[in-house]
């Protein structure tokens, strides 16, 4: 496993390459002229220059792109235009507080959907199942922005049980990493259901029942465990999106992650700092969806790691 | 793995997540109990906490251009001038200044014994190293255009130093006033731009702490402070927050004393709030479209005229503002220097048939409007094609996001090349002088992509007038030249000229002193928490 786990990660390195380019002329065609959005709008055409010439905007495509990549090869991301600060530092003050809140919205989530995924589908068409399964609908289909602002409202305004905003204490996370949860929370409610549905109908499952198991060791024991396997895919992915800074969360609740500083990056069209969070947002999934494949093997120990697999 | 022991190790996974990610945080503001009734003022140890729009760009003033990161400036530095609360221009740094007839020659009497934070005096040696900083184009500062005309300064003595303009430019006090010709420490000058955008010291009322990106930015009161009793608070801790509904709910949990801005449209949710009242203040922005006047139909004044009889700016002031703005009877807002007031043209659509139907458009004509996509500036321009459409001009709006809107204008070399026609435009001269607020509007030198003058207005007389006003230091003349200008500007029509926004901000009542300028640069010098 460990041997598997090193190849994938070096075969990441000419995807990344690959995603880098692409990234870089991504950035690239977006109309707007960074300089003249940086220097504001009562600038003089000097210090929009000025601007240019700094950041080597000024400079032909090609010459920036190697000059880009040239840097990337020895770890450096580059200059911030809008703040003129190291890019990898920007970087690494976001990402702890993004990672945080997206491990508790995780850990919310997976608990509440799979709870409620498992609950309906064995209750399947009872009224657990109909509240379960409203719920998860609801979960889907509130816009997050629209839940976060009354979160607030009801838990801040009115009860003044929590902060609005900000990060800090345990009592800052409970309401952004809700509102984050709600969502996936309800995915994986959908997903554990009509997976978990499936595996009950199976022969193995029957045969268990036949043997005089009961019922709560049939679901327990053999088919939860195989009806896992969808959800974590799916749930893996979805960590990956949350790790990619949810912007609306973030800027509901004043979270200072990486969401926020992607969006204000993209207004500001600051080339480096968006580069650099493409390529970061690629990192991650590819670092999840191998830790993806080496957990079907955990929950399925008939999966197996070989050569070439 | 049993599901009961897998989701107990989520939840335990759940606590160690919260656990740790709380380490780091303070806990210091205890927020529950501050539910619906009146927030507790905090201790003036405690301080103020002011929510704000965006994050912080940079603690540089000279490399700054926006007026959030000038409101946290204003706290730490000071410039040799600065603006009072109607925007006259006051000594600060500096004791008295004077100027030469033709305006090429500024002396400054500084005021003595001042100390920079980090113990660096404050004399002329330190304003010639600002000054030689601001005005080297090598230094590639964000404002150098504030000092470009410099050639040299000379310190004269201890306490007085001369600046030595190229050619004459009569507004320099107001340049030497803007927030960004503030005084940096000649000690903190020698770390590279990088480092002093984060390390600042000047000689203001407070002092940096901390800045935490995205989450806060701390200054405490500088205890060496010249001025006797001043500050009043011992801390201020601004919040980026860019939600506007989440700043309104921090002023009604009391997680802030001061907000700014506040959307029209939730000043009625505050106003319910016990404790908590809305300030409203005349900006420098003038909202105003302007017409292209090298395309037809706008080459005739007429039809520009027109379409000024033909807006109702009473309620474009209630639609788009909920009233929090006022008719704007000039191209520059009144609290800008050497503003003269014009008679207004009133809504009459009929007056604007009549105008169109002499310019040859008895039936109306097409036109595209090009303006920004936030939902305030849709509804602006949602308005003036209800309103044209009743005077039969059919008009097409066509909402662009910053970047492309801005490639479109400014991508554009050559004036008679550009598909420009309608621009739903805002502008706010950050000197709060005629120049700034004309000059790259309507003189004909101002063609994008040189600067704003979207109307591609040409007048010589204007020219000249902008142009004289710059060449003297004689307000009274300035003021002469300036009036003029803006008669014929008006006159001719190049814009629709539609409102002055209000600023709008929260406050907690116990909160005193804390100040805007009409530029939307906050004064925090003489805040205070007041008891009742």
């Amino acid at each position: 496993m460990l041997k598997y786990s090193v190849k994938r990660i070096l075969g990441m390195i000419p995807l990344l390459f690959v995603i880098s380019i692409i990234a870089f002329m991504f950035v690239h065609l977006i109309p707007g002229d960074p300089a003249r959005l940086i220097a504001g709008t009562d600038a003089t055409i000097e210090e929009i220059e000025n601007i240019r010439e700094k950041y080597g905007l000024d400079q032909p495509l090609y010459q920036q792109y190697f000059d880009y990549m040239g840097n990337l090869f020895q770890g450096d991301l580059g200059q911030s235009i809008v703040t003129g600060r190291p890019v990898l530092d920007m970087l690494l003050e976001r990402f702890g507080p993004t990672l945080s809140l997206t491990l508790a919205s995780m850990a919310w989530a997976l608990i509440f959907g799979l709870l409620i995924g498992v609950i309906s589908a064995v209750k399947r068409n009872k009224w657990p199942d109909h509240l379960s399964m409203f719920l998860a609908v609801s979960g889907v289909s509130i816009p997050s922005f629209w839940l976060g602002l009354m979160m607030i409202q009801l838990f801040s305004v009115q009860l003044g049980w929590f902060p609005t905003g900000g990060i800090g204490g345990i009592e800052t996370y409970i309401l952004p990493s809700f509102t984050l949860g709600a969502g996936v929370a309800a995915i994986i409610a959908r997903f554990t259901r009509s997976s978990l549905m499936d595996v009950l109908k199976e022969d193995y499952i029957r045969t268990g029942r036949s043997k005089g198991l009961t019922e709560y060791k049939v679901i327990n024991r053999h088919a939860v465990r195989n009806a896992l396997i969808p959800v974590v895919t799916m749930s893996g992915l979805q960590f990956g999106f949350l790790l990619s800074g949810s912007i609306i969360t973030e800027t509901i609740f004043s979270w200072p992650g990486l969401g926020r500083l992607l969006i204000n990056s993209i207004t500001a069209r600051d080339y480096p700092v968006i580069q650099s969070e493409i390529l970061l947002f690629s990192l991650e999934f590819l670092l999840i969806n191998l830790l993806v494949d080496l957990l079907y093997g955990f929950l399925n120990p008939k999966i197996r790691y070989e050569e070439g697999s | 793995m049993k599901l009961s022991r897998l989701l107990t190790v989520l939840s335990l996974a759940l606590v160690l997540v919260v656990a740790g990610c709380s380490n780091g945080g303070d806990s210091e503001e205890d927020t529950s109990s501050k539910n619906n009734e009146k927030a507790t003022p905090p201790s003036s140890e405690e301080g103020l906490t002011i929510a704000v729009e965006s994050n912080f760009t940079s603690l540089d003033p000279h490399d700054t251009n926006d007026n959030q990161s000038y409101s946290a400036q204003s706290a730490i530095y000071e410039g040799l001038l600065g603006f009072d609360e109607d925007l006259n221009i006051v000594p600060v740094l500096a004791k008295d200044y004077s100027a030469n007839e033709d305006s090429t020659e500024f002396t400054f009497t500084l005021k003595e014994g001042i100390k920079f934070h980090d113990g660096a005096p404050f004399n002329a040696e330190a304003v010639k190293a600002n000054i030689d900083r601001l005005s080297n184009p090598e230094s590639q500062l964000r404002r150098a255009s504030l000092f470009e005309l410099v050639e040299k300064t000379e310190v004269l003595s201890e306490y007085e130093v001369k600046v030595t303009l190229k050619e004459p430019f009569g507004a320099m006090p107001n340049n030497f006033a803007h927030p960004a010709a503030a005084m940096i420490s000649p000690k903190a000058l020698e770390q590279s731009n990088q480092d002093l955008a984060r390390n600042p010291a000047g000689t203001g009322p407070f002092e940096f702490v901390e800045w935490k990106s995205g989450d806060h930015l701390t200054v405490k009161k500088n205890e060496d402070y010249r001025e006797e009793g001043v500050p009043k608070v011992d801390q201020i801790k601004f919040k980026p927050v860019p939600e506007s509904g989440s700043r309104v709910a921090m002023l009604q949990t009391g997680e802030a004393d001061f907000a700014f801005p506040v959307a029209p449209n939730q000043v009625e949710t505050l106003k319910e709030e016990d404790g908590v009242s809305i300030e409203t203040k005349p900006s420098l922005v003038v909202k105003y479209f302007s017409m292209n006047t090298m395309k037809e139909p706008f080459t005739n004044p007429k039809v520009r005229k027109a379409l000024n009889y033909a807006i109702d700016k009473e309620a474009y002031i209630k639609v788009v503002y909920d009233g929090y703005a006022s008719t704007t009877k000039s191209v520059i807002a009144p609290n800008t220097q050497h503003y003269e007031e014009q008679e207004v043209y009133e809504y009459d659509p009929e007056k604007a048939k009549e105008l169109l139907a002499e310019a040859g458009y008895p039936d109306g004509f097409e036109t595209t409007i090009w303006g920004g996509t936030s939902s305030l500036k849709q509804k602006m321009m949602s308005f003036y094609k209800q309103q044209l459409s009743e005077v039969g001009v059919t008009l097409n709006v066509v909402p662009m996001e910053g970047g492309t809107l801005g490639d479109k204008i400014w991508g554009v070399d050559n004036p008679e090349d550009a598909e420009l026609e309608l621009y739903n435009g805002g502008w706010s001269p950050s000197t709060a002088d005629a120049d700034w607020g004309m000059r790259p509007l309507f003189s004909s030198n101002s063609f994008p992509p040189d600067a704003y003058n979207t109307a591609y207005y040409k007048n010589e007389k204007v020219d000249e007038l902008l142009q004289k006003g710059l060449s003297t230091a004689d307000d009274e003349k300035r003021g002469e030249y300036y009036a003029e200008a803006q008669e014929i500007i008006w006159d001719e029509a190049p814009w629709v000229p539609l409102a002055v926004p209000d600023l709008l901000y929260g406050k907690q009542d116990y909160v005193n002193g804390l100040t805007m300028l009409p530029s939307g640069v906050m004064d925090l010098k003489q805040a205070e928490i007041v008891s009742e």
